[in-house]
């Protein structure tokens, strides 16, 4: 008999949830269901495993499951764009008291992409795009659909471009609703691959942020018009995607009175804001992670019921998940995405918009500020210090860029806060996959 | 007891760069690597389901 384990590492992540014991092993991605018992020998406690436990965890250290040195592998650098955020309207139909884009002005005049614009955007991509055949253009803002017109010329026009190319592109939309219509429904089905509808929650937690020009609630004007669309997708994608903030610890609800609502694809992001009375501080952690957990196990529950919805940030997809190559590289944001605004300047990704310390360059000019490129080129896991103990590490890949630099002042530093959310995020959705995986054996037996 | 869950499917191309911008999923404010999913593993079981 062993008394304590010789593989305790940081790279074995041991944790609970509920009466369930689970270990993550961040060198070779697997994810085991153990007793307590082996447990808490491999966290490392003084506790006497018999012969027969010794040996079932030598069988996974054997396997490369337990225990596995971390991969070696370097982050990929592409040289080829594969996607480009068009912020075809920088002006918004809304005024939500949260909005990092300063209510779809991004700190600048209010103004709307010209086709010449867009297009000139295309062809930048197209031609900055390699090799690569599908590429990915989503339409931003603002609200995109306060500027429609250019939005179906450049989907049009992207296209007969890339059919030339033996291209194709795939094209995303994220939107408040407010302008949906009928024509607007058959245009969305018949060219997005994705759309992302910007919907709250509850009445009372959507109006109290997200409200009209005129400082009304919005969730009157688009529950309906949201729902419609819904309806008409079919099994094409589309995330209705909230925001919570401090003002609705208890966002589970939201997200399950989406999911009750009908949608059953749901994302839910904490606010990214410095706004005192909206912000998500450190204070509220131990609040948040018990409602991830409320919300985990309804999903389970809804699941095992036959109402299963899909809640983004439990999808953890550990057998057909990206590549350690890609979960090294992070991103891609200012290297193989970029945002371009109206006037076609290029920044790294939409959440530095308007900031001219990260203007890259413009489509017009065609070219790309080498050194800052370079800088986002050379962004990986292995350039976020601070994560190289985490287990999470290569499911996070080092977290949002945006995130971290509008936190902490760099790119690289992951924040604190963001970190313990996510992490949360992982352990639940590796129970829910554990719990999945175990109705599963239970149906073939 | 000790028994895995889900291990990393094998690989026979990696970096092959198919895989879609993370950042254009569903939140644009905290999507990460890991929600993702391998394009080309999931294309590849589309077509084993409609064999």
């Amino acid at each position: 008999m062993r008394r304590s384990s010789s593989i305790v590492t940081d790279m074995i992540h041991v944790f609970g949830y509920k009466d369930k014991n689970y270990v993550y092993d961040t060198g070779s991605g697997s994810l085991h269901e153990c007793d307590e018992r082996t447990a808490r020998y491999l966290k490392g406690e003084d506790i006497a495993l018999s012969e027969e436990e010794l040996s079932e965890i030598e069988a996974l250290k054997k396997e490369g499951l337990l225990g596995a040195p971390e991969p070696s592998v370097a982050p990929a650098k592409p040289k080829e764009i594969k996607a480009l955020c068009l912020h075809v309207s920088h002006d918004c139909n809304f005024r939500c008291a949260y909005c990092f884009a300063d209510e779809g002005a991004y700190h600048s005049v209010r103004e709307v992409m010209s086709s010449e614009t867009a297009k000139a955007a295309i062809d930048f991509l197209l031609r900055e795009s390699g090799q690569r055949k599908v590429l990915e253009v989503d339409f931003f803002g603002g609200e995109p659909l306060m500027n429609l017109g250019v939005v179906k010329e450049t989907v049009y026009y992207a296209k007969a471009e890339a059919e030339k190319r033996g291209k194709k592109f795939l094209f995303t939309t994220t939107t408040n609703g407010l302008l949906l219509d009928d024509e607007t429904i058959k245009f969305f089905n018949e060219e997005m691959e994705n759309v992302v509808l910007s919907l709250d929650g509850r009445k009372e937690v959507h109006d109290a942020v997200r409200k009209t020009v005129n400082g009304k609630g919005s969730f009157d004007a688009v529950i309906g018009k949201i729902k419609k669309f819904v309806r008409s997708r079919g099994d094409k994608h589309y995330y209705v995607r909230g925001t919570f903030t401090a003002k609705n610890l208890d966002f589970s609800r939201d997200v399950l009175f989406l999911a009750d609502e009908g949608f059953d694809s749901i994302s839910m992001e904490p606010v990214v804001t410095e706004i005192p009375e909206l912000q998500i501080r450190e204070e509220h952690l131990p609040a948040i992670e018990k409602e991830y957990e409320r919300l985990c196990d309804e999903y389970i529950k809804r699941e095992e019921e036959g109402r299963y919805f899909n809640f983004f940030h439990f999808n953890i997809d550990l057998e057909g998940g990206p590549c350690l190559q890609k979960k090294v590289s992070a991103c891609g944001a200012g290297n193989e995405y970029f945002s371009v605004v109206p006037n076609g300047d290029l920044y790294p990704c939409h959440q530095f918009a308007g900031d001219a310390a990260w203007k890259m360059g413009n489509v017009f000019e065609g070219k790309i500020d080498p050194a800052l490129r370079a800088k986002f080129a050379e962004n990986s896991l292995f350039t976020r210090r601070k994560c190289g103990d985490c287990f999470a590490k290569f499911i996070c890949s080092g977290g949002c860029a945006a995130n971290n630099y509008h936190y902490e002042g760099d790119v690289n530093e992951p924040y604190p806060l963001t970190c313990a959310m996510m992490k949360k995020r992982i352990e639940c959705g590796m129970h829910a996959l554990a719990e999945r995986r175990s109705r599963e054996n239970s149906h073939k037996n | 007891m000790i028994k895995t869950i889900a291990k990393p499917a094998e690989r026979k191309i990696v970096g092959c760069g198919e895989c879609r911008s993370t950042c254009q999923s569903a939140c644009k404010t905290s999507c990460t690597v890991g929600n993702q999913s391998c394009e080309r593993i999931t294309r590849e079981q589309k077509i084993e389901e409609q064999k």
